[in-house]
């Protein structure tokens, strides 16, 4: 017998045969005696093995056992508590950088403006005594400039520089 | 719903109180199929603490994929698939790492299962109950995890061919040569089994 007959002889056992095929078979083992012998091998083993899987009970208690499942499902749910709070937090930031770059671009022109309307330029401050400053203004070109600078460090200072050399 | 309400329902009532976030419910439901689950494993995998693990894992992912669950088998039907899959995949890790270490050896030749002669006196006839099943036991622990899983996946859980195919994802017609290497396989088992209690 080959081994594609000894397959459909389990098939037709196993009632996955189609109907055709399942009458050649039965036609078949009504006429072959080793085909006959070896479906009733494989039908003992399959009804040997019908409910009879043994009975095996968990050997942990129930509160052991839930604790573990409980722990697991609570560590994978926390990280999704937290990611549901970030959108939130990332659409609030996406809003806030460019409303206080705004702001501070804004704070800036204010400023710059309201020195442009002013002729006092002596009005502005400076924060720091080490820190000088350069306007320039152009009428015609409606424009301000304003250059800042360590009056330390820098060939604009008309002040000398604590470490520099007088010339003789 | 309290505790003494949860050890009362039914297990549809369970499930829909745990889709919605009752605990509870949830644990009431694995005290109620933790043993089955359970033994799933323990027949796939032939060892006590994997197969803890696994259905334990199985447990977690079945309260994650609570919301699939359409009520089409039942949950206890539904979960031992969660776990049959779960041992597939750790005893595809397990035959992986073997295969590294001794080279590729085809457990599925089944050639000596062809050449093996016919069981003709039936070797279990008379046995009771709890020693048919401790035969079994025995008998199945000396297979090749693949010829011990499509006879689980087909004599316990009753799967078709198809299904079986599906979730060892492997051919209809490797189904059907693991299971007859198996069954042969099996019937020699439990002859030589016969034999040794009747010297």
């Amino acid at each position: 017998m080959d081994f594609e007959t000894e397959l459909k002889l389990q098939a037709y056992l196993d009632g996955e045969l189609p109907e055709t095929e399942a009458r050649e078979i039965a036609k078949f083992l009504a006429q072959d005696q080793e085909a006959a012998l070896l479906l009733g091998e494989l039908k003992n083993t399959r009804q040997a093995l019908k409910g009879s899987e043994i009975v095996v009970q968990l050997p942990e208690s129930r509160e052991f056992y839930w604790s573990k499942i409980e722990r697991e499902i609570e560590r994978l749910e926390k990280p999704q508590r937290v990611e549901q709070k970030r959108p939130f937090i990332f659409r609030l930031q996406r809003i806030l950088v460019p409303v206080t770059g705004a702001l501070a671009v804004a704070v800036f022109l204010g400023i710059t403006l309201f020195g442009n309307s002013g002729t006092a330029l002596g009005e502005t401050e400076l924060a720091t005594e080490d820190m000088g400053a350069i306007t320039f203004r152009s009428e015609s070109e409606g424009m301000t400039t304003v250059w800042l600078y360590d009056r330390g460090d820098s060939e604009l200072s008309d002040e000398p520089a604590p470490d520099s050399v007088e010339p003789r | 719903m309290s505790d003494r309400d949860h050890s009362s329902a039914v297990d549809q009532d369970l499930v829909r109180g745990a889709q919605k976030g009752d605990m509870g419910a949830f644990e009431e439901l694995v005290a109620r199929h933790r043993d089955k689950i359970y033994a799933r494993a323990l027949s796939m995998m032939r060892n006590e603490e994997e197969a803890i693990d696994l259905s334990q894992e199985a447990w977690v992912k079945g309260w994650q994929r609570l919301a699939q669950f359409q009520g089409e088998a039942s949950f206890g039907t539904w979960m031992t698939r969660i776990v049959i899959n779960l041992c597939l995949d750790q005893l595809r890790k397990h035959k992986r790492q073997r295969t590294e270490s001794i080279e590729a050896m085809d457990q599925d030749s089944g050639g000596v299962e062809r050449q093996m002669p016919v069981i003709t006196v039936n070797p279990t006839a008379g046995l009771e109950r709890t020693e048919l099943r401790q035969r079994i036991d025995q008998a199945l622990a000396k297979l090749s995890y693949e010829q011990r899983t499509v006879l689980v996946l087909h004599e316990f859980e009753e799967m078709e061919y198809k299904e079986i195919a599906k979730s060892m994802d492997c051919s209809i017609g490797t189904v059907m040569s693991r299971l007859f290497y198996a069954r042969r396989k099996m019937a020699a088992i439990l002859a030589d089994l016969r034999k040794g209690e009747e010297q």
